[in-house]
């Protein structure tokens, strides 16, 4: 579908739309929180899909996690110069997140039902690294600081949380 | 400071979830061009992190469809990278395939390949699509923006597609993005000041004869004037905008605010 974006065929990119803007809305949305902020981004992300559609190299991994780690970068890019902006003003560190806002997810129950089974999986210490990592937007440094554990943990307990995620959900890349 | 290869190696999964801090991240995307098997890691670790997020889908504002599908055909796509792409370098979307927002420093010719034009046109086309959302009242309206909007979208669409940008002498800014192929130009303004009533500003295309009529500007909303097409364009033609009463006049009554040469 994406080689059909990248030759200008606009019901290709419907369809990518259709597919894929619910997830990389709740995506940014579960960084950012702030609605408008989040809107904002995930239209720039779409339109970012449309644009560099001729990059996607299906050999090199799914259309859905080409476009993911696009809107997963765009919007923890925002979080960090926000948060850099906010440093600087007045040194405080960002607010702790909160539990999953299961309530607000309309689809996609049986992705849902796998990750939240398979994060059962984990140790508490690798579930707690890779959520605050990847929804909640930090630095490993800072979900270290946050769950008051070394670095050089946070760095390992997020590897082998992910490593263990992979094979509970078989992703085969 | 010096990282050991196997600490760098243990990053994989904070690399995937975009955990690191930027000094780092661009000192394991050094180390992923060289280290095979931490990029087949990261691989299979971004397909995880995608299920995670595919776990995170909302319905998004029902607007949002229609602004992002009307933008894309104003939006210019990237060519295929080619075959001279060192191999490990486009495995993952990075910053370098993000737009980078131009720098604003007075009058400037700019080729298509150039970031900047991609913020002029992603400009451009948020204009139009402001038009689409709070203008259009009828369908007869919206087939006409429709209209416009498609020859527009050609322009912006051109494989020579130039931007140029200047300062208008009241204040704002005057874009122009301009196919000398099709002999069109799509010109829009932000910031420039509101006239009172009984004046309007016309745009002109002037060429070695008298200069052109090339329509006038509609009245700006929230400082923006939604795009409009000039036709008949031609290399060393200047285009100009002046301030005039209202309904436009046949040749030009006052000073232009902005004079912009077209490229020979």
């Amino acid at each position: 579908m994406l080689a059909g974006v990248a030759r200008g065929d606009h019901e290709a990119f419907e369809a990518v739309y259709d597919q894929l803007a619910g997830p990389v809305y709740g995506l940014v949305r579960k960084v950012l929180r702030d609605p408008a902020q989040s809107e904002e981004i995930a239209q720039e992300v779409l339109l970012e899909v449309w644009r560099t559609a001729s990059r996607f190299d299906p050999d090199r991994g799914s259309a859905a996690a080409w476009v993911m780690t696009i809107a997963h970068r765009r919007a923890v890019d925002r979080v960090r110069s926000e948060a850099a902006a906010a440093l600087r003003e007045q040194k405080v560190l960002p607010g702790p997140v909160t539990g999953e806002d299961v309530a607000e997810l309309v689809e996609t129950a049986l992705d849902r039902q796998r990750v939240r089974r398979c994060l059962g999986t984990l140790t508490t210490l690798q579930a707690e690294s890779v959520k605050l990592a990847y929804y909640g937007g930090y630095t490993y440094a800072q979900v270290a600081e946050l769950l008051g554990v070394a670095l050089g943990t946070v760095k390992t307990r997020i590897r082998d949380g992910l490593i263990r995620m992979r094979d509970c959900m078989e992703v085969t890349w | 400071m010096s990282v050991q290869r196997h600490e760098l190696h243990t990053l994989t999964g904070s690399y995937a979830l975009d955990a690191l801090a930027s000094p780092e991240r661009a000192a394991f995307e050094k180390h992923l061009d060289r280290c095979d098997t931490c990029a087949d890691e990261v691989r299979g670790l971004r397909e995880t992190a995608a299920r995670l997020a595919m776990a995170t889908a909302i319905a998004p504002p029902r607007e949002m469809r229609q602004r992002v599908l009307a933008a894309a055909p104003l939006t210019r796509q990237l060519p295929p990278p080619g075959r001279n792409l060192l191999p490990g370098r486009n495995l993952l979307p990075g910053r370098n395939l993000l737009p980078r927002p131009g720098r604003r420093d007075g009058p400037r010719r700019v080729r298509p390949s150039q970031a900047g034009v991609t913020a002029a046109i992603l400009a451009l086309a948020a204009a139009v699509v402001f038009l689409f959302v709070t203008q259009v009242a009828t369908q007869h309206q919206l087939r006409q923006v429709q209209a416009s909007s498609r020859a527009i979208a050609a322009v912006l669409a051109a494989p020579d597609a130039r931007v140029e940008s200047m300062t208008a002498s009241v204040g704002g800014t005057v874009t122009a993005v301009m196919s000398l192929t099709r002999h069109e130009a799509v010109i829009s303004s932000a910031g420039v000041p509101a006239l009172p009533g009984g004046k309007v500003y016309q745009l002109w295309v002037m060429g070695p004869a008298a200069p052109r009529s090339a329509g006038l500007l509609p009245a700006s909303r929230a400082g923006i004037t939604v795009p409009v097409l000039a036709e008949g364009v031609r290399p060393g033609d200047r285009l100009g905008i002046s301030v005039e009463p209202a309904g436009g006049t046949a040749r030009p009554t006052t000073a232009p605010v902005v004079v912009m040469p077209v490229p020979a």
